[in-house]
C-alpha cells in the first residue's frame, strides 16, 4: 500500500502507519480482539486500550498485596520457599511449573 | 504454523520465563532482608513488592524501549529522592514548569490545545500519554508502538504474579 498522492506523502504515509499500528494493538485487547469486524474505530480502541492499561495496573496493585501478605507467611523450610530462594538453580521446575499453567 | 520472524523479547514463553526469573530475583532480594516483609506495614510490603515488579518488567527490556527506560530513570531517581528531599523537590519543580512550557509551544504550533490525529480523537490519546511511561512527548506513531509493547510486557507480568499467587496459595 504504497503513497497514492503526488507531492509530498509523506503525512499521508503516516496515517497508513497509524492505521496499521491501531489495528495491531486492536489484536492486542482482550475486549476487541475477538470481533467479527476486523476494524474497529480508532477512538474506539484508544479507549480500549486506556480502560485495559488501567485495569492491569490495578491488578499488579491486587496481586503486589496478595504476593506480599503470603510471601510474609511462607515457611522457610517449605517448598514454596525453596522455589524462591534456588531459583537459580532450580530453573526446570519452575518452567515446567509455568506450563502447566 | 510457528512464527519464525518474532524476535525474542517479544516471544510470548521467553518474555514470561525472563520475567519470572526477574521477578523472582527481585523477591528473593525482598525477602532476604526480612524487615521488608515482616514487621513494616502491609501497605508498605506490598508497595514494595509492586515496585519490584514493574523494575522487574523494565530490567527485562532493558534500554531498547522508551516506557522501560521511564521506569529505570524513575526507579534510580526514587533512590536519589529519599536521600536529597529538599534538592530535588527544586529540581522536580523545575522539570515540571519546563516540560510544560514545552508542551505550550508545542501546542501553539499545532493551533489546538491538543494533539488531534486523522481519525479526528484527542481526548484518549492524552489519557494513554498518561498511563504509559515515557511517551508523553512522542508522535502518535511512537505512541502506539510503545503502548503495544508495554500492554503486552504488562499483560505477562500479571500473568506471572498470578502464577505465583497461585503457587503460593496451595498449601
Amino acid at each position: 500500500m504504497s503513497s497514492r498522492r503526488s507531492g509530498s506523502g509523506a503525512s499521508r504515509i503516516t496515517d497508513d502507519q497509524i492505521i496499521d499500528l491501531v489495528a495491531k494493538l486492536q489484536q492486542l485487547l482482550p475486549e476487541l480482539r475477538n470481533r467479527r469486524s476486523n476494524k474497529a474505530s480508532a477512538s474506539k480502541v484508544l479507549q480500549e486500550t486506556c480502560n485495559y492499561v488501567r485495569s492491569l495496573h490495578k491488578e499488579v496493585d491486587d496481586l503486589s498485596d496478595r504476593l506480599s501478605r503470603l510471601l510474609s507467611t511462607i515457611d522457610d523450610d517449605s517448598p514454596q520457599a525453596s522455589i524462591i530462594r534456588n531459583e537459580f538453580t532450580q530453573t526446570f521446575p519452575i518452567i515446567e511449573f509455568l506450563r502447566v499453567y | 504454523m510457528s512464527p519464525p520472524q518474532q524476535p525474542s523479547s517479544t516471544n510470548p514463553n521467553s518474555l514470561k520465563i525472563r520475567l519470572t526469573h526477574r521477578f523472582l530475583h527481585n523477591l528473593n532480594n525482598l525477602n532476604k532482608k526480612r524487615s521488608n516483609l515482616d514487621n513494616t506495614q502491609i501497605h508498605r510490603r506490598s508497595h514494595r513488592v509492586k515496585l519490584a515488579a514493574y523494575a522487574s518488567m523494565a530490567r527485562v527490556v532493558g534500554s531498547r524501549r522508551a516506557w522501560s527506560r521511564a521506569i529505570l530513570w524513575k526507579i534510580r531517581n526514587r533512590k536519589v529522592f529519599t536521600r536529597n528531599k529538599r534538592v530535588d523537590h527544586k529540581t522536580t519543580h523545575h522539570h515540571h514548569l519546563a516540560r510544560s512550557i514545552k508542551r505550550r509551544t508545542t501546542n501553539h504550533s499545532n493551533h489546538k490545545r491538543e494533539y488531534v490525529d486523522p481519525n479526528g480523537n484527542s481526548g484518549q490519546e492524552v489519557k494513554l500519554r498518561k498511563l504509559v511511561p515515557g511517551v508523553e512527548t512522542m508522535d502518535a506513531c511512537g505512541l502506539l508502538d510503545e503502548t503495544a509493547d508495554y500492554i503486552k510486557c504488562l499483560a505477562t507480568q500479571v500473568e506471572v504474579m498470578r502464577n505465583l499467587v497461585d503457587l503460593y496459595s496451595t498449601i
